[in-house]
């Protein structure tokens, strides 16, 4: 484990800001009941393109749709990418060429073309209201 | 897995790996919606003034059954039927794609019985064509043409057309694209089963899902299929299936190949041939064909991989070339190995099917039958024969042996498609061709023959005919080719030019 990862983790989720905020976000149309939902949250872009996530949660798949929600955000800018574990092996199984064979997808229902979409297509902002995003999942 | 790690783990691979299979794609933000109704309306344009661009319309839909009129005299010995497969929708509401290779693959079935002859063609339904017809309009963003808005592609088979080949597995048909997964199909109703599942009850399970298996696949005489699957990065997965079309072994090659495109290979009985083209593919350009440049200072690299453990034994670098088709390769006890390839000089071909899109029939140097020869000592040579040469194809039972006879077609009079099919004899040099002639625009012809002997049994093939706008398959003795077809049976109307096929005796 990346100690410096994990710190950066711990502190972001026991420093609750003053302003704190929530992002709810509603994974949509999900194959079926098997396996897991890994989502990670990031603030900023540099810190997405380190993978450096600000929060996660993993949650039970369930065919349909599922609500995420992050909450004690502090302002800025946000993304949030995910997988369906279908197979429940606790990894993002691909094929021989590397492309994932398991659902996935990001925030702003952000579109796959040839490649993933870029942060500032993913991204949102949090500030003083809550925000909701949705993403349906990339098979 | 502890659930950080697990998390860490998950987009460690970030899904950028997502780009790897056509990562020089991931660039191509810009859409050109504009392009592609030019290109429509430049087509139609030019179509207005020249016939053999009918060839290039295509069609809309499906077409139903029909018995077709007879010339000559069907033998009662040649029955089966012959499958083609070619992109056949190249333009929806105004907008026309910007490459040949862009268009949703249909299966055209000729059926040779006692009745006679009939034709029927089915679009292969796959998930890409099936929402763009329901929509009748593109949905997705091709190699080179781009819409602005473009459902999302995760993959090559979100825009997997099946448009190259089409080749007969285990009862059914594989139609065959070589970027993505083979595609099954009933050999008799011709609808669509669905994605071939190559790791389906294997080791290999999802390690194989959506990988590409490549339009050219080869059969060993006793029903072992070979083929391979490449990307832009270099990466060459090798597969050997068996006669059913169950995958055995597969393995990933790295070879550094930075050309984007690989369309055929070939089988010795001993190994596979990867021949590498003297191309190299543009990043920064915002297509995908187009992108594609010859490199004359780049050698040809044939990389020769073992049977048995998919592993490369040796590599060879000939003079810079380009092929997209090879007729047969075979080694002998010394472990020489012979092949022959439709050799390019160059790469003008590609983008003449670009040209050819918005109407415009320009005259890219040709392929000529080019024999080599690779000795186990490094050396090795090469020597090309007279007269324009594509799509060649050898007596199945000789995959990977030695072969006397050598078909292709070629171009005598006309410079828009080929205008003539010949028998090749190897050993001699002497051809034996029949010309059609400028007014026909000729497809690939492929071998008919029970006898497992060379010079026996038939070639059997379609040809446009421009003026009266029909298309023909043709029957010609495979011995005495430069007679004329002996049997030629009419559609009523023209079929969209295509690639390759294969015909199953009944």
């Amino acid at each position: 484990m990346n100690l410096l990862k994990l710190s950066a983790l711990t502190l972001s989720l026991l420093s609750v800001p003053v302003s704190a905020q929530t992002v709810q976000f509603d994974i949509q149309s999900i194959k079926h009941n098997q396996g897991k939902l890994y989502v990670q949250i990031f603030k900023g872009e540099q810190d997405y393109k380190q993978g450096k996530a600000y929060n996660a949660t993993i949650v039970k798949a369930k065919q349909g749709n599922i609500t995420v929600t992050f909450n004690d955000l502090e302002k800025g800018d946000y993304a949030i990418r995910y997988f369906h574990d279908e197979n429940d092996n606790g990894d993002m199984n691909t094929n021989l060429f590397g492309l994932p064979v398991e659902g996935y997808g990001f925030s702003n229902n952000a579109k796959v073309s040839f490649g993933p979409p870029s942060y500032q297509e993913m991204s949102f902002q949090v500030a003083e209201q809550p925000v909701k995003t949705h993403s349906t999942v990339n098979y | 897995m502890e659930r950080r790690q697990a998390l860490k783990n998950i987009f460690g691979l970030s899904l950028a790996a997502a780009v790897t299979p056509l990562p020089s794609l991931a660039n191509l933000a810009l859409p050109d919606n504009d392009l592609l109704k030019l290109n429509a309306k430049l087509f139609e344009k030019a179509l207005l003034k020249d016939a053999n661009l009918q060839g290039f319309v295509g069609l809309k839909h499906n077409l139903a059954p029909q018995t077709l009129s007879i010339e000559g005299s069907l033998p009662k010995d040649f029955r089966g039927t012959f499958y083609r497969n070619g992109p056949a929708i190249h333009q929806r509401q105004g907008q026309r794609y910007l490459h040949l290779f862009e268009g949703d693959g249909m299966i055209q079935q000729f059926s040779f019985t006692a009745q006679g002859v009939s034709h029927q063609a089915k679009f292969v339904n796959t998930a890409k064509f099936a929402q763009e017809q329901k929509a009748d309009k593109f949905l997705f963003s091709g190699p080179d043409s781009k819409l602005s808005e473009s459902l999302p592609i995760t993959g090559p088979d979100s825009i997997n057309t099946a448009n190259t080949n089409v080749l007969p597995v285990n009862g059914e048909l594989w139609a065959l694209w070589e970027a993505g997964s083979a595609t099954a199909i009933d050999a008799n109703t011709l609808e669509t089963k669905g994605l071939v599942e190559l790791g389906k009850n294997t080791k290999y399970g999802n390690s194989l899902k959506g990988l590409a298996f490549s339009a050219h696949p080869k059969v060993d005489p006793d029903g072992t299929i070979w083929n391979f699957g490449s990307t832009t990065t270099g990466d060459i997965v090798l597969y050997h299936l068996n006669s059913k079309g169950i995958t055995q072994k597969v393995n990933l090659l790295k070879t550094g190949y930075r050309g984007g495109m690989l369309h055929d290979f070939l089988v010795t009985h001993k190994h596979l041939l990867i021949i590498l083209p003297s191309l190299v593919k543009s990043k920064t350009k915002n297509v995908f064909f187009g992108a594609i440049d010859f490199d004359k200072n780049l050698p040809m690299r044939v990389l020769v991989v073992d049977k048995q453990t998919l592993t490369l034994q040796r590599e060879y670098e000939l003079d810079s070339g380009f092929a997209f088709h090879f007729g047969n390769a075979w080694e002998d006890e010394q472990g020489t190995i012979r092949f022959d390839a439709s050799l390019y000089p160059n790469i003008d071909t590609l983008y003449y099917m670009s040209d050819v899109m918005q109407g415009k029939t320009s005259h890219p140097t040709p392929a000529k039958t080019t024999f080599f020869t690779l000795q186990k000592d490094g050396k090795t040579s090469q020597y090309a024969l007279d007269g324009i040469s594509e799509f060649p194809r050898i007596y199945d039972h000789l995959t990977g042996l030695k072969n006397q006879l050598l078909v292709t077609l070629s171009s005598i009079e006309s410079d828009v498609w080929s205008d003539a099919v010949r028998v090749i004899n190897t050993h001699s040099g002497k051809q034996d061709t029949f010309i059609y002639g400028s007014d026909f625009l000729v497809e690939e012809h492929v071998i008919v023959d029970n006898t497992q002997k060379e010079g026996n049994g038939y070639l059997v093939g379609t040809a446009l005919h421009v003026p009266s706008k029909r298309t023909c398959v043709n029957i010609f003795k495979a011995n005495r080719v430069s007679d004329g077809p002996i049997c030629r049976a009419w559609l009523p109307h023209v079929i969209p030019l295509g690639f390759h096929g294969n015909f199953v005796t009944a």
